[in-house]
C-alpha cells in the first residue's frame, strides 16, 4: 500500500518535473515566463488521441513531442518575439497567457469540455506486474522510464551538443552570446521547441495514465508546474526535477494519511512558504534572475 | 565606546561594509557637524557612494554604528532614515521619469506622512505643499519647467531637479552624490551658486565630488577616501595637497575627473 | 435581459478596479478571485445565518477581505514580479480549496439563500468606488503610488513607507473585490467555490490589460466590453476566450512599448495645480 502510493507519487512527480523542466528552461535561458506552456502540456494529450489511433506507441510519443515543439516555436513567434526589452517582460507573459486562452478554447470547441478517452491503448497498459506480493501497473514504470530517459537526453543535449553549449552561453548572458556570434533567435526557438515538446510529452503520458485527455488540466496540473519551478529555483533544472518529484511524493503522502482533500493546495502552500522563507528556491544556483527579493 | 557628543550632527564609528570578499567600506569613522559643508573626495571605487548608501540605509552596515542627532540609525529602514531628516541625490540620475518636474518634487513633500494617513497634520495643506515645492524649484532655477515631463529635461536640469527634490523633503542633512558630473563650466558655476543658497536651508551638506573646483569653492572641510577608508581630512587646501591623496589619484595634482 | 448584463458588467468592473488598485503600487495580483470569494461567503454568512441586512453585510465583507489581504500580504509584499504573482495564484487556489472543505458554508456543494442585490446596488457601488478612485487620482496618493511604481528605493529615500503603501493598495483592492463578491452572491442566490477560481482571476487581470492600465477608466472599458459585447454578438459569446485572447494579443502587439505605461501627464490637471 505504502509503496504503491509512493510509486504513484513518483509517477505524478515525474510528470510534474517534465512540465516544470520546460518552464524553467525558458526562464533560465531566456528569462521569460511562458504561460502558454501549461496549455501545450494539455494539448499533448489530445495529440495522443489522434496519434495513437494510427500509430504504434513509440511513434505516438514522438509525434506528441514534435507537435508540442512546433507549437512552442509558434508561441515564441507570436507572444514573445516582439517583446524583447526587459520592461516588456510582463507584456510577454500576459501575451502568452492570452494565447493560452485561445489554445484551450480551440481545443474545447473541437473536443468538448469533457475528458475524451484515448482509443486503442495497448493492452499491457491495463496490466500489472507483481513484485513482492504487490501489484504495480506496468504503465507507472513506463511513465517513469520515459520521463527519466527524456531528462537524461535533455542533460546530454545541454551539456554535450553544440546547440546545448549555445544555450548555456545565452543563459549566461544573451548580449555576450550575441557578440560571440550566436544566433540568439535560433537558440530561443530551440529552447521553446524543447521545453514545449517536453510539456506535450508529459501531457501525453498523463492522458495515457487516465486513459483520457482532459482540457482542464492546463490550469490545474500545468500551473502547479509553475509553482514547482519556483520552489526548485527559477532557471534551475535540478530544482525542477527534484521539486516535481518532491511534490508528487508529498501529495501521495497526504492521500496515505487520509488528507486527500488538501492535495490540491499542497504545492501552493509549499510555494508560498518557500517564497517567504527562501524566495530564490531550493537551488538558487545558476542563471540570472531579474526578479528577486527587495 | 565614547558617548555621542552633543555638537555632532552625525557620528560614524568604525563603519564597515563588505560584499562577499570585497570591503567597500573599511573601518571608517567620521563626525559631521551642523553648519558645515563636508566634501568627500577619492578615486573611483574608494567607497564614497557606498558610504552614502550605507548612511541612507540602501546598504546595511556589516559592522559599526551611525548616529544621527544622537539616534542610532545604523539599522533603520530607508524611509525611516529619510524621515529623520537625511536627504540624498544619486550618482546616476534617478528621477521619476513619467512624472512632471513639479510632481517629482511634490512627492517629496508628501512624504512627510510617515503612514499615508495623517491628513490632520496642520502644516500640510495642499497650498503650502505646493508653495514649498515651487520654492525649491525656483532655488534650482527650474521654475520655467515645472510642467515638463522629467524625462524631457536636459542633463543639467535633471541633475538640478534631483537636488530640488531632495531639498523639498526639508532635510537636516543633504547628501549630494557627484551633482556636477557631466556639467560644463558654466553649469558648474551655476551649481556652486545654487548650493551656496541651499546651505541656508539645510543644516549640513555632504558633497561627493570629483570636480575639485566645486570642492574648493564650497567645502568647509574635506575628507579623502580610498579603499573604503579615510585617508585624511582637513581643509580643502590641506587635503588636496596631501601626498597620499595625490598618489591615490595617480599623481594628478588637480583634476576634473569624470 | 439587459439588467442582467449590466449587473455582470458592473461586477466585472469592480473586480477589474480591484486589480487596478493593486497595480498602482506596482504589483500584479491574481488573487482577486479569492478575495471576491471571501467577501461573498462572509456577507452570505452574515445575511443568511445571522440575518443581517445586505448593506452592512457587504461592507463588513469588504473589510474582512481587506484584513485577510493585509495579513497575507504582509510577509509577501516584498516579493517582486513573478514571485508575487505566484503567491497570489497560490492564494486563489488555497482559498478555493479551503472553502470547499468548510461544511459550515456548504463545502463543494455550494452555499445558497442569499438575495437582495440588484443592478441598482451594483450601480451605487460602482459610483461610490469609482468616485473614490477618481478623487484619489487627483491628489497626492496618486503621486506616491506613481513614485513607488517607478522606483521603490528612491521613493523610500524620500520618506515613503513603500511596504505600507503596497499593503494599503493590496488591502483596498481586496476590499473592492470583497464588495463585488457580496453583491455577486446576493444576486446569484447560490454560489460554489469553483465559481471563484484561477480562471476568474486571470480574466479579471486581462480586463484591465484590454482596457488599458493608464487609469481607472481602462478597467471599466475592458470589463464592459468583454461582458456586454458577447451578449449582443452570439459568435463572440461562443468563442469568448478566443476572442478575448486574440484581442489582448492584438492590443499588446500593437503597443510594443508594453502595457505598464502608466499615467502620462494630462495638461489640464497641471494647469489647475501649477498656477
Amino acid at each position: 500500500m505504502f509503496v504503491g502510493q509512493l510509486l504513484n507519487g513518483l509517477v505524478n512527480g515525474a510528470m510534474y518535473s517534465l512540465v516544470a523542466l520546460g518552464f524553467t528552461l525558458i526562464i533560465g535561458v531566456l528569462d521569460k515566463l511562458n504561460f502558454t506552456h501549461p496549455e501545450i502540456f494539455m494539448f499533448g494529450g489530445f495529440v495522443g488521441i489522434i496519434s495513437i489511433e494510427f500509430l504504434p506507441l513509440p511513434w505516438a510519443l514522438l509525434v506528441s513531442f514534435l507537435v508540442g515543439g512546433v507549437l512552442g516555436v509558434i508561441t515564441e513567434w507570436i507572444a514573445f518575439r516582439r517583446f524583447k526589452r526587459s520592461d516588456s517582460k510582463i507584456t510577454a507573459a500576459l501575451s502568452s497567457m492570452a494565447l493560452g486562452l485561445v489554445f484551450t478554447d480551440c481545443v474545447q470547441k473541437y473536443w468538448g469540455t469533457e475528458p475524451v478517452s484515448l482509443p486503442n491503448l495497448p493492452s499491457w497498459m491495463g496490466k500489472n506486474i507483481e513484485l513482492s506480493g504487490v501489484q504495480f501497473p506496468y504503465l507507472h514504470f513506463f511513465i517513469l522510464i520515459v520521463t527519466f530517459v527524456l531528462m537524461f537526453l535533455l542533460q546530454a543535449f545541454i551539456h554535450q551538443t553544440r546547440m546545448g553549449r549555445q544555450i548555456r552561453a545565452v543563459a549566461e548572458s544573451p548580449t555576450n552570446a550575441a557578440l560571440l556570434g550566436i544566433d540568439v533567435t535560433r537558440v530561443s526557438q530551440a529552447v521553446f521547441f524543447i521545453s514545449s515538446g517536453l510539456a506535450a510529452e508529459a501531457g501525453l503520458l498523463l492522458s495515457l495514465r487516465s486513459a483520457s485527455a482532459n482540457s482542464e488540466i492546463g490550469l490545474t496540473f500545468g500551473l502547479k508546474a509553475l509553482a514547482i519551478m519556483a520552489i526548485g529555483g527559477l532557471g534551475d533544472m535540478r530544482g525542477a526535477m527534484l521539486g516535481g518529484l518532491l511534490i508528487g511524493v508529498l501529495e501521495s503522502s497526504l492521500y496515505l494519511f487520509g488528507l486527500g482533500r488538501w492535495v490540491e493546495i499542497t504545492v501552493w502552500v509549499v510555494v508560498i512558504l518557500t517564497m517567504i522563507i527562501k524566495p530564490s528556491g531550493l537551488f538558487s544556483a545558476r542563471i540570472k534572475l531579474q526578479e528577486s527579493r527587495a | 565606546m565614547t558617548p555621542p557628543h552633543e555638537k555632532h550632527l552625525m557620528r560614524i564609528e568604525h563603519l564597515s561594509k563588505d560584499f562577499g570578499g570585497i570591503s567597500a567600506i573599511n573601518d571608517l569613522s567620521l563626525d559631521v557637524n551642523a553648519g558645515e559643508l563636508l566634501g568627500i573626495i577619492g578615486p573611483n571605487g574608494a567607497g564614497k557612494t557606498a558610504l552614502i548608501n550605507t548612511i541612507t540605509g540602501f546598504y546595511q552596515a556589516s559592522s559599526g554604528q551611525i548616529h544621527f542627532e544622537q539616534q542610532d540609525i545604523t539599522h533603520l529602514s530607508i524611509h525611516d532614515i529619510a524621515m529623520l531628516g537625511i536627504g540624498r541625490t544619486f550618482q546616476n540620475i534617478r528621477l521619476f521619469k513619467r512624472l512632471s518636474v513639479l510632481e517629482n518634487v511634490l512627492v517629496a513633500r508628501k512624504s512627510f506622512f510617515r503612514h499615508p494617513f495623517q491628513w490632520f497634520n496642520r502644516q500640510s495643506s495642499p497650498r503650502q505643499q505646493m508653495d514649498a515645492a515651487l520654492a525649491c524649484l525656483s532655488i534650482l532655477n527650474l521654475s520655467e519647467k515645472i510642467n515638463q515631463s522629467a524625462a524631457s529635461l536636459s542633463y543639467g536640469d535633471a541633475r538640478r531637479l534631483e537636488i530640488a527634490r531632495a531639498l523639498a523633503g526639508e532635510p537636516k542633512m543633504l547628501l549630494l552624490d557627484e551633482p556636477a558630473a557631466g556639467m560644463n563650466e558654466f553649469e558648474t558655476q551655476q551649481l556652486i551658486e545654487d548650493i551656496q543658497i541651499i546651505r541656508s536651508q539645510v543644516s549640513c551638506v555632504i558633497l561627493i565630488e570629483h570636480d575639485m573646483n566645486l570642492i574648493r569653492a564650497l567645502s568647509t572641510r574635506v575628507v579623502a577616501m580610498d579603499f573604503g577608508s579615510k585617508l585624511c581630512e582637513g581643509t580643502a587646501q590641506e587635503v588636496l595637497s596631501h601626498p597620499e591623496v595625490l598618489s591615490a589619484y595617480l599623481g594628478d595634482e588637480e583634476e576634473d575627473v569624470d | 435581459m439587459i439588467a442582467d448584463h449590466l449587473f455582470f458588467a458592473g461586477i466585472n468592473t469592480l473586480l477589474a478596479w480591484s486589480v487596478y488598485v493593486v497595480l498602482l503600487s506596482g504589483s500584479l495580483s491574481f488573487a482577486q478571485g479569492a478575495f471576491m470569494a471571501l467577501g461573498c461567503y462572509c456577507a452570505g454568512v452574515l445575511t443568511v445565518k445571522l440575518g443581517w441586512p445586505l448593506l452592512p453585510a457587504t461592507l463588513v465583507a469588504g473589510v474582512f477581505s481587506a484584513v485577510i489581504a493585509f495579513l497575507v500580504g504582509y510577509p509577501t509584499v516584498k516579493l517582486k514580479g513573478i514571485y508575487f504573482i505566484l503567491v497570489t495564484l497560490g492564494v486563489t487556489v488555497c482559498v478555493r480549496v479551503l472553502l470547499e472543505n468548510f461544511k459550515f458554508i456548504g463545502g463543494v456543494g455550494g452555499f445558497g439563500g442569499m438575495h437582495g442585490a440588484d443592478v441598482y446596488a451594483v450601480a451605487a457601488t460602482l459610483g461610490g468606488v469609482g468616485g473614490l478612485l477618481y478623487l484619489f487620482s487627483l491628489g497626492s496618493w496618486q503621486r506616491i503610488c506613481d513614485a513607488v511604481r517607478e522606483d521603490e528605493l528612491v521613493a523610500a529615500s524620500m520618506g515613503i513607507n513603500v511596504v505600507m503603501v503596497k499593503l494599503l493598495t493590496i488591502a483596498t483592492g481586496a476590499f473592492i473585490a470583497g464588495l463585488a463578491g457580496s453583491l455577486y452572491g446576493h444576486y446569484m442566490n447560490f454560489v460554489r467555490p469553483e465559481n471563484f477560481d484561477v480562471l476568474l482571476s486571470i480574466y479579471v487581470v486581462l480586463y484591465v490589460v484590454l482596457g488599458g492600465v493608464n487609469n481607472m477608466w481602462g478597467s471599466l472599458l475592458g470589463a464592459f466590453v468583454m461582458t456586454l459585447l458577447p451578449e449582443y454578438f452570439r459568435i463572440l459569446a461562443e468563442w469568448r476566450p478566443t476572442v478575448f485572447g486574440l484581442s489582448i494579443l492584438l492590443i499588446l502587439l500593437l503597443r510594443p512599448q508594453g502595457i505598464l505605461q502608466f499615467r502620462t501627464l494630462t495638461v489640464k490637471k497641471r494647469g489647475a495645480l501649477g498656477s
